[in-house]
């Protein structure tokens, strides 16, 4: 580990050094109350109008129909069309405000499909405003696959299920299986109000509660280690509630600015486990079909309550304090269920406890004063502190693994761990203005992370960014930034782990080079020594004031210098380029077009061969774990290109026309190497293509000044070849029962017509 | 700009727009109108579903990522840029709505909240380890693919540390930790387990 100082020292220093440069340069100078060295933004003329189909209207209605070619999941994941067949179009916006006491607003749209949502407020201006409303979600998945499962949270095999040691031997498996559907739904309601108490004070409160309902889908193993274990791919179901409520109070005098929350969530799941009748004949008459079960423990009810407070303190025009402050607790007492479901399963030692009563209290600290001592100088000095105290009881639990043989002996006791968490970050930040509408910007953060029960106790990282920014022409900006960031991790403890978790007895009895769970030569990225490196820049040029160009590139690296094993290296590319062209006020158009790379290697050393390793059996030393013949090598590639296009055409006074096309093509990449000569052999993976083709046009035809009609149209087609899906029926896998579902392969349209009424 | 937007703070100098000052977009000279059309019928910047578009004409590098095969219902304005960013700034990084980032994370997934009898440290620590926000060529908007993404930190003396290759397709071996969800075939309560035989992460 790097020899450091602590994190105070290096922090008051330069806090010291900032505020005393600081406070020298202020008395010397006074502030203008406007700067003509500033920048301005260029990106702002392609500002997005209005709601396409309000037309700047104040008050508009539309009804219409739909029509969606064809069942599909990817055009329909999140917009409510995925079903095939017609749907209704409705929208409706309404405000009034012609009553100087108040006012209203009632806004509704998607009406007729599954992902409707309204509004209605009502509001006394500057002095009260009332909120209700509701939002509804639906996620649709894919819903190729099939289960021979029936049932919801006990999902058993229809009666006439023959089992097998592997799923080729399941003989009515094609016979049983029946098509479900992936879809989750959010249903939303939710209330608030917000009022001026006085001139210094206001209020206010929301209260909302979601229902979220629908079935996901969860793998589940019946096992009794590693090598022996068989899994099903099951629907799983979701019933959850969450509530929500805060009420705030803020205060705003000259100088002190104040805004205080207290919160509550509440989350119920209806559902605690998932029971499953095992498919499969192995393991005993116990465990096999038909008597044997599987358990899955569901989300746990969980509630939280926090408190925050955020605030500013404007010393002078040249000086303020800001900050933030929480404290939550997030609390869980969900009963436990036993070990096993399964009660032919012999279980000697009951669990130790009712429920695990685990609570995590999160405090947050952020404070920032920002100086301004010279008119274009501003400074930044900060502080953030985020600290997770995990406070639970330690207990050894004697598990009964994957319901798939009666409780082990108490060796193989495990316990739970705490994992807490730390993190500080102190820094300071200068920009100061220079000819030519130009910035330079400094900034270092300095950041320490404590751990407990991790492999890592503390991380320390250094960042240094440099950011210039310079507008030499009205119509010519660029941004770059340059930023290096230096992360010490103190001794990887690799058996932290191990010790946390297993019991004292096993320990002993087991050989100091097998004391570990994870390759003592492998260190998790997120907490390993990095070297890391990014630059980018940001470039916007208005030729001439109908043209608009934007060009975003960013290049990162990431260097785990110390890490043998695990994620080594990582890196990331992107370019975007947009155009706009105003060709007149009545027709203007864009490009975008993007292409991002994140690339990533990493190695691992294969100790495997001969018998499998049990957990917590005790061999002689593995002579894999130090043979460096036995190490593999991975990089893998994501590359995803994007290319888009917008056209808005005002053809004649009375008609608009819109024209959107998105193009995606997407590519990961996974290339394998082995130790040449070595028993380990791995193939590359074949590329996982994706490519979308989406169009968008809409036309709107003003039949009169109240009246207008509008025709959508959409053509969706996308694909994909995923090899994780591909050509893998329900029982390809010899030991997955999966659903056997199929990769998208999707072409699907839509129209609509809708009739708009608008009134002021 | 800076006496145009102190018009608009006379009145709106709390709630979102307490900590504007010093944020990034007051340094990069944004005037309120920039985004805000205070004498139209409907601004824009205040309609939940449309108000991602006007986030988009600056931030053209996430437009691509809302397009990529896994994402959150942004495009559709079922999700919006605000709900966790504050425009206006905010104390932490990406001027994060909630206090970190799992918060902003568990205030809509708060069944992933816990706190769990078993954790899995790395979704206590950070959401963003192991998922993208704003979209992912790989499914369920993760870093990575399985079970490569599993075995950037896992390499346990058995399957964990074995390499998988093409030879494990179907057509091949067929091999369970490669094929369909990979190591989530049997390890399925990746964000924890309050099964008291969970420690596996399999219950």
């Amino acid at each position: 580990m790097k020899s450091r100082l602590r994190l105070l020292r290096p922090f008051t220093a330069a806090s010291s050094l900032v505020l005393a440069t600081c406070g020298a340069l202020a008395q010397t100078v006074t502030p203008e109350a406007d700067d003509t060295s500033a920048t301005a933004p260029l990106a702002l003329e392609n500002r997005p109008a209005l709601t396409d189909w309000l037309s700047g209207s104040t008050n508009a209605a539309r009804v219409g129909l739909g029509y969606t070619s064809d069942d599909n999941y990817m055009f329909g994941e999140y917009n409510g069309l995925s079903q095939q067949g017609p749907t209704v179009i409705g929208d409706l916006q309404w405000q009034d405000f012609h009553n100087s006491d108040n006012y209203w607003q009632l806004s509704l749209s998607n009406l007729g499909l599954d992902t409707r949502q309204g509004e209605l407020t009502w509001g006394r201006q500057d002095r009260l405003r009332f909120t209700m409303g509701f939002d509804s979600q639906q996620q649709v998945r894919n819903d190729s696959g099939q289960t021979p499962y029936r049932g919801n949270v006990n999902q058993y095999l229809p009666g006439n299920w023959v089992s097998g040691v592997n799923t080729g031997e399941f003989a009515t498996l094609y016979d049983s299986l029946r098509d479900f559907d992936r879809v989750i739904d959010r249903d939303k309601v939710y209330m608030g109000v917000e009022a001026r108490i006085d001139d210094n004070w206001r209020f206010r409160s929301n209260l909302s509660y979601e229902q979220k309902e629908g079935h996901g889908d969860t793998g589940a193993a019946i096992y009794i280690n590693g090598a022996s274990a068989e899994a099903v791919l099951l629907r799983a179901p979701i019933d959850y509630g969450t509530t929500e409520f805060d009420m705030g109070l803020a205060y705003d005098a000259e100088r002190l600015h104040l805004d205080g929350q207290l919160a509550y969530s509440n989350f119920n799941n209806d559902h605690k486990l998932l029971v499953w009748q095992n498919p499969y004949s192995a393991f005993g008459p116990d465990v096999a079909y038909p008597n044997g079960t599987g358990g899955l423990g569901l989300a746990p009810d969980n509630e939280q309550t926090s408190g925050r407070l955020t605030g500013q303190y404007i010393f002078s025009t040249t000086t303020r304090l800001q900050f933030d402050g929480s404290y939550a607790l997030a609390a869980q007492d969900q009963n436990y269920p036993d070990y096993t479901v399964n009660p032919a399963l012999v279980v000697t030692v009951p669990v130790p406890r009712q429920d695990f009563n685990g609570k995590v209290a999160t405090s947050t600290a952020n404070i920032r004063l920002l100086l301004n001592p010279m008119p274009k100088l501003n400074t930044e000095v900060f502080y953030k502190l985020r600290d997770r105290d995990y406070d639970t009881e330690r207990d050894g639990y004697l598990y009964v693994r994957g319901d798939g043989s009666n409780q082990p002996g108490t060796p193989e006791t495990v316990y739970n761990t705490n994992h807490d968490l730390t993190s500080q970050t102190a820094g300071f930040e200068a920009g100061y203005r220079l000819p030519l509408h130009s910035k330079l910007g400094f900034e270092y953060a300095y950041e320490e992370v404590k751990r407990r029960n991790a492999p890592v106790e503390k991380t320390e990282e250094d960042r240094y960014t440099l950011k210039y920014r310079i507008q030499p022409w009205s119509n010519f900006s660029s941004n770059v930034h340059l930023e290096y960031g230096d992360r010490a991790a103190d001794t990887y403890e690799w058996a932290q782990d191990y010790y946390a978790l297993l019991d004292t007895e096993l320990i002993n009895i087991t050989p100091d080079n097998q004391r570990y769970i994870t390759h003592p030569l492998l260190m998790k990225y997120y907490m390993a020594n990095r070297q890391q490196w990014e630059t980018g820049a940001d470039l916007s040029y208005l030729p001439t004031e109908r043209w608009n160009l934007n060009l975003n590139l960013l290049w990162r690296n990431d260097n785990y210098d110390k890490s043998t094993l695990g994620l080594t290296e990582s890196k990331w590319y992107r370019a975007q380029f947009s155009a706009s062209y105003l060709v007149s006020d009545s027709l203007s158009g864009s490009v975008y077009t993007g292409y991002d790379t994140y690339k990533g290697n990493q190695q691992s050393r294969a100790f495997r061969g001969g018998l499998e390793k049990d957990a917590f059996a005790i061999y002689p030393p593995l002579p894999q774990a130090s043979d460096p013949d036995q190490d593999w090598e991975l990089d893998a590639t994501d590359i995803s290109f994007t290319l888009g296009a917008n056209l808005q055409w005002q053809l004649a006074p009375d008609m608009e026309l819109k024209l959107d096309y998105s193009f995606v093509d997407t590519r990961a990449q996974q290339d394998l190497t082995t130790q040449p000569g070595g028993s380990v052999t791995a193939s590359d993976l074949p590329d996982v293509n994706t490519k979308l083709h989406h169009v968008q046009a809409s036309g709107i035809w003003h039949l009169r000044d109240n009246l207008s009609l509008q025709l959508d149209y959409q053509y969706y087609l996308y694909k994909s070849d995923d090899w994780a899906w591909e050509n893998v029926q329900a029982n390809t896998i010899a030991n997955v029962l999966t659903f056997g579902q199929t990769n998208p392969n999707e072409d699907i349209q839509y129209v609509g017509a809708s009739v708009i009424y608008s009134w002021q | 700009m800076a006496t145009r937007n102190a018009s608009c703070q006379s009145c709106h100098a709390n709630g979102d727009t307490l900590l504007w000052a010093g944020s990034a977009h007051q340094q990069e000279n944004l005037a309120c109108n920039d985004c805000h059309k205070a004498h139209q019928p409907h601004d824009i910047a205040l309609d939940h579903r449309e108000s991602q578009q006007l986030c988009l004409t600056c931030h053209t590098q996430v437009r691509a990522e809302l397009h990529l095969p896994s994402r959150h219902p942004i495009v559709e304005g079922k999700t919006a840029c605000v709900d966790c960013h504050n425009p206006h700034g905010g104390p932490g990084d990406a001027a994060l709505r909630q206090v970190t980032l799992n918060d902003n994370c568990f205030s809509c997934h708060a069944d992933k909240r816990g706190p769990f009898l078993w954790e899995h440290p790395p979704a206590a620590e950070d959401c963003s380890l192991c998922h993208r926000p704003h979209g992912s060529v790989n499914e369920r908007l993760l870093t990575a693919r399985g079970p490569a993404l599993c075995q950037q930190c896992h390499a346990a003396a058995f399957h964990p540390s074995v390499p998988y290759g093409s030879e494990g397709l179907a057509g091949g071996t067929a091999n369970a930790n490669v094929l369909a969800k990979n190591c989530l075939n049997c390890h399925s309560q990746v964000h924890g387990s309050n099964h008291p035989s969970g420690a596996r992460l399999t219950r």
